[in-house]
């Protein structure tokens, strides 16, 4: 991971926080880029940069990924660490009114850096909830820096944190031009303050007196109850489902329920949308690129290319708009569901004990529900995992046995054509693969595996706009990130199926196709295709009439078969190009020889009865 | 009066409300504020060797797993004999 930086320490602005408390809102507010956000421990494992105009100067605004400490505890925290050490203009730090002690804890860790702060108390609406009422302003003279109260998801407040800003900003230039420190700093527009705005000098700073980990948390728990109220108040319907999710009973049966909706959602979904699509590739897009193209160019390989059976125009738009964008949006909208709701560490929680058995904890299972979507977030978010040995087997584990959301459309459509049972049949292959492949590399890595600890936030109804937001990132991102691999694929197949190179490739890997896989030698398009994306190795095997059989071998080789380049890329880019390597020629051979396996005992079976 | 004895967090039941006396040196654990003197409530437990889950200080909710819970030492205050059977209570309800 390399933090390079060209952006100057001076005209940095950094966002720091606790995970979960908003951050990444407040990071959309201010720059408009779209961070993903949502709701569970480690959504920015990474950083994002992007530029924020405070008082006509432009400042980097960094989000920094949530940490609770200023003590690392994984790859993703430490760059809190790093940003601080090379130092920032200013920090915003985002507190969390429903939990302020311990949000609090890493406010008081932040004063040692000694730079200029503006503190958010947000999330207020989760703690009127729970009848907490909080004085931002003796809050304010508790810590020596302006805090502004928010409700980020509602903007309430944004305004309010640029002007602070502004005037903190303005300080910090007239503190540097006039060289005294201290004295300048005591006045404030809004908040009164004494002198403990992290001058780290005078004895009434703060940071000075807190030496050990446990003075810090008294000190959190001073202020706390210095500044905030507790009201009872009876728990909400949505904090007491958010308890009963949690529970075994009934949290494992609505676990199971909420799985088979989110597949619900994306077979029928998928299905639906892409009834409505189809006729319109097939009748009016296609057609009308077919009409154009006539109109220019000679019959011949080259209008093929563009526009004949696998022609570049045909193929796009019939897998990319009609096969794939229909499964991929219906899974990103029940998903992106479930991340901001806050339910999926529940269901770490709840499956925790299950997960401990094959060597891993809980928490991974967040990264492989991801991972259902595409294994290259997935794999990035592995980076809040607590111990390398967890990232490399969940990161071996989705590369082998969790298909990404493309790949499953495609799936879902190559079976459809068969008994009802090929679905479920996959998926239960795919569960005992998952499972054997994280035993075998749990085996084969070395180290320990930390047990779980996780934090379990508030069940949140989603923002609507937030959630609407980030649906539509995300789909921007696919579309994006899809378009050029999916058409280097394209253009790619049209070229072997038109030059007659496929013919001769295909009669070179006759053996392992026909003899030992039983597949049409066409089927070796796939293999090929697959190399570039997931679901180019099941696309080329639709319109191939396979037995049943057969379908379900290609369904079973495609699964395990190649990363796709980006996920080879990430794989190298995370873990050295030895893992990516290892990790890629697993795959191919497990694919081409429990594929084979499938084949064979399948034959012996279908000659038998 | 108060009857102080320590005991492993993995042993208690969904419902103790328990102070830490000490925990294993995992800075997650001390960043997430459970350190000597967090008072904790035990919300549910999990079978088959699953996590114990507890509120923090009335506040936010943790899920600590098993090998870790059971190097955290916690202590009841029992007032009276409301709590008769304090013991080395072992196995997990529900489930």
């Amino acid at each position: 991971m390399s933090i390079s930086h060209e952006i100057n320490p001076r005209d940095r602005i950094l966002l720091i926080g606790n995970p979960n408390v908003g951050k990444s809102v407040f990071f959309t507010e201010l720059t408009g880029i779209h961070a993903i956000s949502s709701n569970y421990v480690g959504t920015t494992v990474s950083y994002m940069e992007g530029h924020l105009p405070v008082g006509g100067k432009e400042y980097t605004l960094i989000d920094v990924p949530g940490t609770y400490s200023l003590t690392p505890t994984s790859d993703a925290e430490s760059i809190a660490v790093h940003f601080l050490k090379s130092g920032a203009k200013a920090i915003i730090c985002v507190l969390d009114a429903s939990n302020l002690e311990r949000n609090l804890y890493l406010a008081l860790e932040l004063q040692k850096y000694d730079i200029p702060t503006v503190y958010t108390l947000n999330l207020l609406d989760v703690a009127e909830r729970r009848g907490t009422i909080i004085n931002d302003r003796l809050l304010a003279q508790d810590l020596g820096a302006p805090v502004i109260p928010t409700i980020a998801v509602k903007k309430q407040g944004i305004d309010e944190l640029i002007q602070e800003l502004n005037i903190v900003l303005n300080e910090e230039s007239k503190v540097t031009s006039d060289g005294s420190a201290a004295n300048n700093i005591s006045i404030n527009a809004n908040t009164a303050t004494k002198c403990k705005q992290s001058c780290g000098k005078c004895s009434q700073c703060p940071s000075k007196r807190l030496e050990s980990q446990a003075d810090i948390w008294s000190m959190a728990r001073e202020i706390r109850q210095r500044v905030s109220k507790q009201e009872t108040s009876s728990p909400s319907f949505i904090d007491r489902l958010g308890d009963a999710m949690v529970k075994p009973m009934p949290g494992i049966p609505i676990a199971l329920l909420s799985m088979a909706m989110l597949i619900g959602v994306v077979v029928f979904g998928g299905r639906g949308l892409r009834a409505g699509l189809l006729p319109l590739v097939n009748e009016i897009i296609v057609p009308f690129f077919r009409w154009l193209f006539a109109l220019f160019i000679p019959e011949g390989i080259f209008l093929n290319i563009l526009i004949g059976e696998f022609g570049v125009f045909v193929i796009s738009f019939e897998w990319i708009l009609a096969l794939i964008f229909p499964y991929v949006l219906c899974f990103y909208i029940a998903f992106s569901f479930l991340e901001d709701s806050g339910y999926l560490p529940r269901v770490s929680v709840l499956f925790d004990n299950v997960m401990r058995k094959l060597g891993i904890q809980g928490g991974s299972l967040i990264y492989t529900v991801m991972g259902f979507g595409c294994a290259v977030p997935a794999i990035i978010g592995t980076r809040a995992a607590t111990s390398r040995k967890e990232r490399l087997i969940v990161t071996a584990a989705i590369c082998f046995a969790i298909p990404c959301i493309s790949q499953t459309g495609a799936l879902i459509a190559l079976f459809s054509a068969y008994d009802w049972w090929m679905m479920p049949a996959m998926v239960l292959f795919g569960l005992v693969l998952f499972i054997s492949v994280s035993l075998i590399a749990g085996k084969l890595t070395k180290g320990k595996v930390e047990p779980l600890i996780i934090e379990v936030p508030n069940l949140l109804m989603p923002e609507p706009k937030a959630y609407g937001r980030k649906l539509l990132t995300r789909m921007k991102h696919f579309l994006k990130d899809a378009e050029v691999p999916m058409l280097a694929a394209v253009v790619l197949a049209a070229l072997l199926a038109e030059t007659g190179a496929l013919n001769a490739i295909a009669r070179f890997a006759e053996p392992l196709v026909s003899r030992w896989l039983g597949m049409p030698a066409e089927a070796v398009t796939a293999l090929i295709l697959g190399i570039v994306r997931r679901e180019m190795s099941v696309a080329p095997l639709i319109a191939l009439d396979l037995t049943a059989l057969q379908a379900f071998v290609g369904g079973a080789v495609a699964l395990m078969y190649i990363p796709c380049i980006s996920v080879f890329a990430i794989l190298t880019k995370e873990f050295k190009l030895k893992i990516a390597a290892i990790i890629t020629v697993s795959t191919i051979i497990a694919a081409l020889f429990i594929g084979g396996l499938i084949n064979q005992i399948g034959q012996l079976f279908l000659q038998l009865t | 009066m108060a009857n102080i004895c320590t005991t492993k967090l993995y042993e208690a039941r969904k419902g103790d409300e328990l102070q830490v006396s000490s925990v294993p040196n995992i800075v997650l654990l001390e960043s997430l504020g459970i350190h000597a003197g967090t008072r904790l409530t035990v919300k549910t437990r999990y079978p088959l060797g699953g996590p114990v889950l507890i509120h923090v200080e009335n506040t936010y909710s943790v899920a600590i797993g098993k090998d870790i819970a059971k190097q955290i030492e916690v202590f009841s205050e029992i007032k009276g004999s409301d709590k008769s059977e304090l013991q080395n209570i072992v196995e997990v309800d529900e489930l």
